[in-house]
């Protein structure tokens, strides 16, 4: 394969200049090849998506259907195909269902919790590296590893430290007369805890995402800035954070969408809780019930409702970045 | 005849043909100034932090179950790292799994690539019917719970009967979303219009174009998506869980048949987790440089 | 520059590295057709490979029970795929038997799914009772009829029972002033879990500083109700959990002992119960026969000698398990004989021997290996006797389909207590709540 910047071995002009004998044929050929060229045009952009949607449709559109019309039945796990019409009753009860909005709640402040102060010390971290300095790669590689490791190591990792009697973080307030923190069953604590995880993994990945569009501002405007006398943290409030809008507007998204569906981090921080999230569901997010009702309760038709309404809620999340995007660029 | 034109090649209206910059070295100008003692510790500390886990996961693997429950926990290596290795390898079938997961891994990280590249240069670069709304079907799709989807596709894969069968859990994810939509706003930045407008007027068919222009451009791209993809593919455990038994096991299969028994002994637990990160590790030793790089080009309007 | 070339490189190297893989995988998967049919078909010279599909530890493996059928039958080879915790292994059995696919050759089931895997699978499994030597006559007369369907026909045998005991520190009761015989100790709270209570709040008072009576109050709950006839269903299947004198009960109990501080809010199965064990945290434990086996491994050499166990206040079970043979197995009539051998009298006594399963066919419980087995960990406690002693006078328990949701539920609730959220009343409530949400179709 040759790293080619123009594709030059093109076949027309070397044929341009082919005996004029052959005429006939070639005009054929060229009418051909024009009708070739005008269908190559009109088709291929489908050509080039098909794949996608082709699997997409089979493994991912079905499914989908599926679910919705699932969730206007009343269907079990233990007879998937026995339906029950039920209209729209497992939504209407998602109203009066206090664990569904518990679990809207606990979704919601975890998102808060992790998404928050892993953007902003993503932030400050990228700011930092963006500095000329000695094993820079070494810094950046590092931070990477969190994010090669799988949420169900990591989640065993720090649900161990974590651990009320003999963990490691406890232990290590005790050292300062801290008394034993139950991190699991309390409702803040257990939801501190899991954002950690959340924030360990994601924190490396986004910092180097920031960093990139750091080193993307054209350094004239540091330039100038410096000559109007601005301070190093009036260059960094008003020349790097502006021109990082779009990029902290798609870290934003993808950390919001991760978050409405996280599932793994709190399914397996507390093995004995199985999918409740803790006896007072302290840490059920809305993923980890529509797992309970599907796959402990075996209510097939109560799942797929919430799994819509989860899906809804994303795709409003959707519009409103879309539309702040729109208008940023605007600007 | 107009139509023909109008159905062509796109006409990118916004930065056409700006050049990036490339190579991880290239952005470093970057940094006004040389960084000062503060910023080393507060980067050595976080670089701390960001490893720690990892490192007791290894200190936790190399010490006995009994010690893991004494209070203070160990904080340095003991002697049991291989031989909880050893155990976690033969009661885990990880041989099979690390296999598996390559394989797994390995082709969605192709699928999601090459299909990926394919459809985002249609809809960076192209113009056609349907294409604003396609687009907006394939970001709605990102927003798919994937726990959505278990049932019915389970149902799906046993009137195939792929059950245990690694088919399985890689058509369902050879294609993404994110990858489609990673790929597409790449390449309207990266590839210049003009260049697939030389070919075109050169008379090259799309599948020329696609080979001698697209994938030389998207280059930098593919191999962030590829590295993103096989990442995340050989950690997903919740598909996997369903659709493989332990005869046929991906690595975070095999995981879960560790804890079993009277003794969930948590340094096996610990060896065989290890076990089942060290090759993206490695891979991260390997080409970290490389990654770093590629997230961070790929990234600016990612 | 140089950088660059190494990127292009890699990225070849990457590439290379996935489209090699991806070829593989068409391959491998071949092989893995080819593997299969070899193995599961039955002729052909090859052997006959049965899987058993299990969770938890049923010690077949670990009592060399396999060998030893594969030793009686050279044709044969027994393979299992073990998933930890039911509540995995469960749903995932479900979803295979409803899509008729991805199911081993034989499938275990625990007493709390039971009956709804009668309910709404039977014809997924193959009838077990008429298959030769099986007697119904070798079985408990509950055991065999939890697993039998009203058309008569029994889709699991039993394999073992969980008749109950309690556990106890010797070093702790003495450091507290409490007897250590076991005959003694059975003494304190014979006959009235009030007494068990009463016991505890005893040791709370003189025992030593940071152990605490009991592990878990699901635990008390457990062991309470285990001994009553009654639980969450009536006899024609209604949910009656709310009114159920016996579930009021056995809850006043547990939410005593969590109200009290009596337990060490602790929650089984986990982590920290683990360690907790290991470290001898808790004083007592309520112990079904199966019980033993986690203590004595996760006690560890540590706690050797220190434990013993004593009749339970009244006489009751908790879990238990079946095997059932899938009606779609390739290999249906080979799995049947399996598992009738497995849960024939002679095997559950050995396995009892070895791991301290205990029989549910009680022609095991007349046989040396059971009748005068004792446990040099527990102080070389006769078991044997004890636990046959318990398991013949266990009730009848009327049994349903979401036991396992509804206990679940509850022990949510007594956790609620342990932890301080709630008071007991309180804690009733949510428990009712959840459980009645998870209920509703």
């Amino acid at each position: 394969m040759t790293q080619t910047g123009t594709p030059v071995d093109a076949p027309p002009s070397a044929e341009g200049g082919a005996a004029p004998k052959r005429a006939a044929p070639d005009d054929r050929r060229q009418k051909w090849r024009s009708r070739r060229y005008r269908w190559d045009a009109k088709f291929s952009p489908y050509a080039f998506i098909s794949p996608f949607f082709l699997f997409f449709g089979a493994f991912g559109l079905f499914p989908l259907l599926y679910t919705a019309w699932a969730s206007l039945h009343r269907v079990e796990l233990t007879a998937p195909t026995d339906m029950e019409w039920a209209g729209l009753h497992n939504y209407t009860r998602l109203l009066e269902d206090d664990f569904f909005w518990n679990s809207l709640w606990v979704t919601f402040t975890l998102a808060v919790l992790s998404t928050v102060p892993q953007l902003l010390m993503a932030m400050g971290l990228a700011h930092l590296l963006n500095y000329k300095m000695r094993a820079a790669s070494l810094f950046r590689v590092a931070m990477l590893a969190p994010y090669a490791t799988s949420v169900a190591a990591a989640t065993l990792v720090f649900a161990m430290l974590y651990g009320r009697d003999y963990g490691m973080i406890n232990w290590f307030f005790g050292l300062f007369g801290v008394d034993e923190i139950d991190w699991k069953s309390g409702s803040w604590t257990s939801k501190l805890a899991i954002s950690t995880i959340v924030i360990w993994r994601w924190t490396g990945y986004n910092t180097l995402i920031y960093l990139a569009a750091m080193q993307a501002v054209p350094q004239d405007l540091y330039e100038s800035a410096s000559l109007d006398g601005a301070s190093r943290w009036k260059q960094f409030r008003y020349v790097t954070i502006p021109s990082l809008r779009p990029t902290i507007l798609f870290t934003v998204v993808v950390s919001t969408i991760g978050s409405v569906q996280l599932f793994g981090e709190p399914l397996l921080f507390e093995e004995g809780a199985g999918a409740s999230g803790g006896a007072d569901h302290q840490f059920q997010t809305l993923g980890l019930y529509l797992y309970e009702q599907g796959w402990r309760n075996l209510h097939l038709g109560r799942a797929a409702a919430i799994a819509w309404v989860m899906f809804l809620i994303l795709v409003v999340i959707g519009i409103v970045f879309g539309l702040i995007s729109r208008r940023l660029r605007k600007s | 005849m107009a139509l023909l034109t109008k159905a062509a090649w796109e006409m990118d209206r916004k930065d056409p043909g700006k050049r990036r910059r490339r190579g991880p070295k290239a952005g470093e100008a970057g940094g006004q100034q040389h960084a000062g003692k503060l910023t080393y510790a507060v980067l050595l500390l976080f670089t701390a932090i960001s490893l720690f886990p990892l490192i007791w996961t290894a200190v936790a693997a190399s010490r006995t179950n009994e010690r893991l429950a004494e209070t203070p926990p160990p904080m340095w290596f003991g002697g049991n790292l291989f031989s909880n290795m050893e155990t976690a390898w033969s009661d885990a079938n990880m041989g099979l799994a690390l296999f598996n997961t390559t394989i797994v891994a390995g082709s969605i990280a192709a699928g999601t690539v090459l299909f990926g590249t394919l459809a985002g240069f249609a809809f960076a670069k192209l113009r056609f019917r349907f294409k604003n709304m396609l687009m907006l079907l394939v970001i709605g799709t990102m927003m798919v719970p994937p726990q959505l989807s278990v049932v019915p596709l389970y149902m799906a894969i046993a009137k195939l009967e792929w059950i245990d069968q690694l088919q399985s859990v890689i058509l369902p994810f050879i294609v993404s979303a994110f990858g489609v939509f990673f790929m597409r706003q790449y390449l309207i930045q990266a590839l210049p219009t003009e260049l697939i407008e030389a070919a075109r007027v050169d008379g090259a068919s799309s599948v020329r174009v696609i080979w001698h222009v697209v994938f030389p451009a998207a280059r930098p791209a593919m191999a962030v998506l590829g590295m993103l993809t096989f990442v995340m593919a050989w950690n997903e455990f919740f598909w996997p869980i369903i659709a493989l038994t332990q005869e046929n096991p991906t690595v975070q299969v095999a995981l879960t048949s560790l804890g079993r028994g009277y003794i969930p002994d948590q340094s096996v637990i610990m060896a065989g987790a290890l076990l089942g990160t060290l090759p993206l590790l490695l891979l991260l030793l390997l080409f970290g440089r490389q990654i770093v790089g590629g997230i961070m080009h790929g990234a600016v309007k990612g | 520059m140089r950088s660059y070339r190494t990127t292009r490189r890699a990225v070849g190297l990457l590439a290379a590295a996935v489209l090699g893989t991806g070829l593989l995988s068409a391959c491998a998967s071949d092989d893995d057709d080819g593997g299969s049919d070899t193995d599961s078909g039955d002729g052909g010279g090859g052997k006959t490979t049965i899987t058993m599909g299990l969770f938890g530890t049923f010690g077949f493996k670990e009592a060399g029970l396999y060998k030893e059928y594969e030793k009686l039958n050279p044709d044969i080879k027994i393979k299992e795929d073990v998933i930890e915790r039911n509540e995995n292994y469960y749903p995932a059995l479900l979803n295979h038997l409803t899509s008729n696919s991805g199911l081993a050759d034989v499938q275990a089931v625990e007493v709390a799914n039971i009956a709804e895997v009668v309910d709404t699978q039977a014809d997924r499994f193959m009838d077990l009772g008429k298959v030769e030597g099986v007697s119904e006559d070798a079985f408990l007369d509950w055991k065999w009829q939890q697993a039998t369907a009203d058309d008569g026909k029994t889709i699991g045998l039993g394999t073992d029972v969980g008749p109950m005991a309690i556990c106890y520190r010797k070093d702790h009761f003495e450091e507290a002033g409490l007897p250590t015989d076991r005959e003694e100790v059975a003494k304190l709270w014979e006959g009235d879990w009030e007494k068990f209570l009463d016991a505890g709040r005893d040791f709370k008072e003189n025992g030593p500083e940071g152990v605490a009576w009991v592990d878990s109050a699901d635990a008390v709950y457990d062991g309470a109700i285990a001994s009553s006839e009654g639980k969450y269903y009536n006899e024609d299947g209604d949910v009656i959990y709310k009114e159920s004198p016996d579930v009021a009960a056995a809850w006043d109990i547990a939410a005593a002992a969590a109200e009290e501080k009596l337990t060490g809010n602790l929650q089984q199965f986990t982590k920290q119960w683990d360690q907790a064990m290991s470290n001898g945290d808790f004083a007592t434990i309520s112990c079904p026969a199966w019980m033993l086996g986690y203590i004595q491994e996760k006690g560890g050499s540590k706690s050797e000698g220190k434990w013993d166990v004593a009749r339970s206040p009244m006489p009751g079970n908790w879990g238990g398990s079946f095997l059932g043979v899938p009606e779609s197995g390739d290999n249906k009539d080979e799995a049947a004989k399996l598992v009738a051998w497995l849960t024939a009298p002679e095997q559950q006594a050995k396995l009892f021997a070895e791991r301290g399963n205990f029989p549910s066919a009680p022609p095991a419980y007349d046989m040396d290996a059971v009748k005068t087995a004792t446990n040099p960990y527990f102080g070389d406690a006769p078991i044997g006797e004890l636990f046959s002693a318990s398991a013949q006078e266990i009730p009848v328990q009327t049994i349903g389909p979401k036991d396992q949701i509804i206990d679940q539920n509850i022990g949510n609730g007594l956790q609620l207590i342990e932890q301080g959220k709630e008071d007991p009343d309180g804690a009733w409530d949510e428990a009712v709540n959840a459980a009645d949400n998870a209920l509703d179709q």
